[in-house]
């Protein structure tokens, strides 16, 4: 992965964030077969997904959709524009789901069938997330390394800032 | 850089299926034919130190033949994205498959049958197709200013496939001829330059860019891949020298030379692996990691060879670990995941959703195969150390078994692919 840039280096910060809650996911399905108890671990893997998912998905994808895209566009990067947009179509609906359906658990516990249900969004949105993320992570910072001046880096690093918050001079 | 450099040539660098799957398939049915074969020559393995027959056409049926053959195809698809730079005409690549895939299957035809003439046809169509396929990757590799841990190596394995190619040729001549004044060190020198030079350099300098972004991990450091890149070179040269010429020390400072080579590089892996963002190592990785452990004791046994230890025991067992061992260990786990990877990026329908990983991989059969590579490398070892052919022979059985679950894999994958798209259609063709 190349984050030499502070446009990268605050993506790459949201790939990690990303990646640890959709891991603890993985495990905490993994752990169980059937329907578990929503309390301890569960719990705060669940609230996790709840409250950060949503709001870093759409606020990582409006942003790249929003502020980065633009300019690869005008470079004529238009295909990694499409595939990434057209990625994004199909993980946001599930990070969202996903989302409320752990917001419903922690409200009211799961049922047998709303577990298998939650098992399987969440394995959906992990494959799909994580690939996306394999894709990002070696191709989008390495492009907007090479596209992008350093002018250009700040600008879009302070916009970020704006947009989704955090240490944009790190 | 792989993923992104496809997305960033979605129109452009992302080559027509046909290319690179045209010589997996290929590469999926001569996996199945190399253990065929070496079931049919398993009698002569445990002995086996060169000459016509079925050990030589499996050899050359898994380097040739799966090995050199999913380098290629994976060479045209990863060059132009993981560099960023364009390959050369998509009909040069046609045109190494049509001279390079008839000219293994001729080739190893006529090893296996001492058929002159199939040797002759199939060894200058094969060294045909790996020179149209040599000067494509040459020509994207000398655009290319950065990623030294890649195109280093990557230049070291086209130097290698120029130096092998001509004494694979001039080996051919020999079995009709008997010009070469000594035939067993040129085919040694040809092995090595095959094994460790071409399809080594390939898997070394193509594993810095496929490892992390595999693993999401970081990238290795350019300057561990000028190291390895320098040290492997450096051995090539002393290694291929003292078999030449005879000084078995300057082949045995060769092999410490590339063990040298070889802990860095699997070093710098480890290092990319230990920072991995994703906690769950995929299951391909259990057949690179044998094989990474297989590099270093294929070194080690060719040590002791050049040191001088019978050849006897020790040179079909060096054969064995290079090639069954470390190269076909590694090509079928990569190869398994690149054909997924491929097949998904290929899998989007205007409107609809690419194929997930998981649904176009049929993990069951891809187990088996596992299972039982592990189990022939175990059998056949066995069988070469202690001189038994029963094991040798159970050894390749269980090599047909997992090639042929690995084949099964491989169509269920296209047909998983096909009925994927053919989904994704019917909406969006419904609506018109």
């Amino acid at each position: 992965m190349l984050t030499q840039t502070r446009t990268g280096s605050l993506l790459h910060q949201d790939h990690m964030r990303t990646i640890d809650v959709l891991q603890a996911i993985q495990e905490m399905t993994h752990r169980h077969p059937s329907a578990p108890a929503v309390e301890g671990a569960v719990r705060a893997d669940l609230e996790r997904l709840a409250d950060t998912m949503r709001a870093e998905v759409e606020r990582h994808f409006g942003f790249e959709e929003n502020h980065l895209f633009p300019l690869f566009s005008k470079q004529g990067e238009m295909g990694m524009v499409v595939m990434l947009t057209h990625e994004h179509r199909a993980i946001l609906p599930l990070a969202l789901e996903a989302a409320d359906l752990a917001a419903a658990a922690l409200a009211g516990g799961f049922e047998e069938t709303g577990w298998r249900n939650f098992r399987d969004v969440a394995a959906e949105l992990v494959e799909r997330e994580i690939f996306h993320i394999q894709k990002e992570e070696m191709g989008l910072l390495a492009a907007i390394a090479a596209l992008l001046d350093p002018a250009a880096d700040a600008a879009l690093s302070e916009a970020y800032r704006m947009a989704v918050g955090g240490e944009a001079g790190e | 850089m792989l993923a992104g450099a496809f997305l960033s040539g979605t129109t452009g660098r992302l080559l027509p299926p046909l290319i690179p799957y045209r010589f997996f398939a290929t590469a999926v049915v001569m996996h199945l034919a190399a253990w065929v074969v070496l079931l049919a020559g398993a009698d002569s393995v445990p002995d086996f130190t060169g000459g016509l027959g079925s050990v030589l056409a499996a050899l050359h049926l898994v380097t040739l033949g799966v090995v050199a053959m999913t380098a290629l195809g994976a060479a045209f698809q990863l060059l132009p994205v993981a560099t960023g730079r364009h390959l050369g005409p998509h009909w040069a690549c046609h045109l190494t498959w049509w001279l390079y895939a008839p000219g293994v299957a001729i080739l190893t035809a006529g090893m296996a049958f001492a058929w002159v003439p199939a040797l002759h046809a199939g060894a200058v169509l094969a060294v045909a197709g790996l020179a149209v396929g040599g000067v494509v990757m040459a020509g994207t590799l000398a655009r290319v200013t950065g990623m030294p841990a890649m195109t280093r190596h990557a230049w070291i394995a086209l130097a290698s496939l120029l130096a092998l190619a001509v004494l694979g040729l001039l080996l051919v001549a020999d079995f009709t001829t008997g010009f070469l004044a000594n035939h067993a060190a040129v085919a040694s020198a040809h092995a090595l330059l095959a094994g460790y030079g071409f399809m080594g350099n390939l898997a070394m300098g193509f594993s810095y860019v496929l490892v992390p972004m595999f693993v999401l991990g970081r990238s290795a450091p350019d300057a561990a891949g000028k190291r390895t890149a320098a040290l492997a070179a450096a051995a090539l040269v002393l290694a291929a020298a003292g078999v030449l010429s005879g000084a078995g020390r300057l082949a045995a400072l060769g092999a410490l030379v590339g063990l040298a080579a070889a802990a860095l590089h699997l070093d710098a892996l480890a290092r990319i692996v230990k920072t991995r963002m994703r906690k769950r190592l995929e299951p391909f990785f259990r057949l690179l990691l044998p094989a990474w452990v297989l590099l270093p004791a294929s070194l080690l046994a060719g040590l002791v060879l050049a040191l001088g230890l019978p050849a006897g025991r020790t040179a079909p067992l060096w054969g064995f670990l290079m090639v069954f061992g470390w190269l076909l260990s590694f090509v079928t786990g990569v190869l398994q995941r690149i054909m997924a990877f491929l097949a998904s990026m290929h899998s989007v329908v205007e409107g609809g959703r690419p194929a997930l990983l998981s649904a176009l991989t049929a993990q069951r059969p891809l187990d088996f195969h596992a299972a039982a590579h592990m189990l022939a490398l175990l059998l056949v070892g066995a069988g070469i150390v202690g001189g038994k052919t029963v094991l040798v022979r159970a050894g390749a059985v269980c090599g047909i078994a997992g090639a042929i679950a690995f084949a099964i894999f491989a169509v269920e994958l296209a047909r998983r692919y096909r009925a994927h798209r053919g989904a994704s259609a019917l909406p969006a063709s419904s609506n018109r």
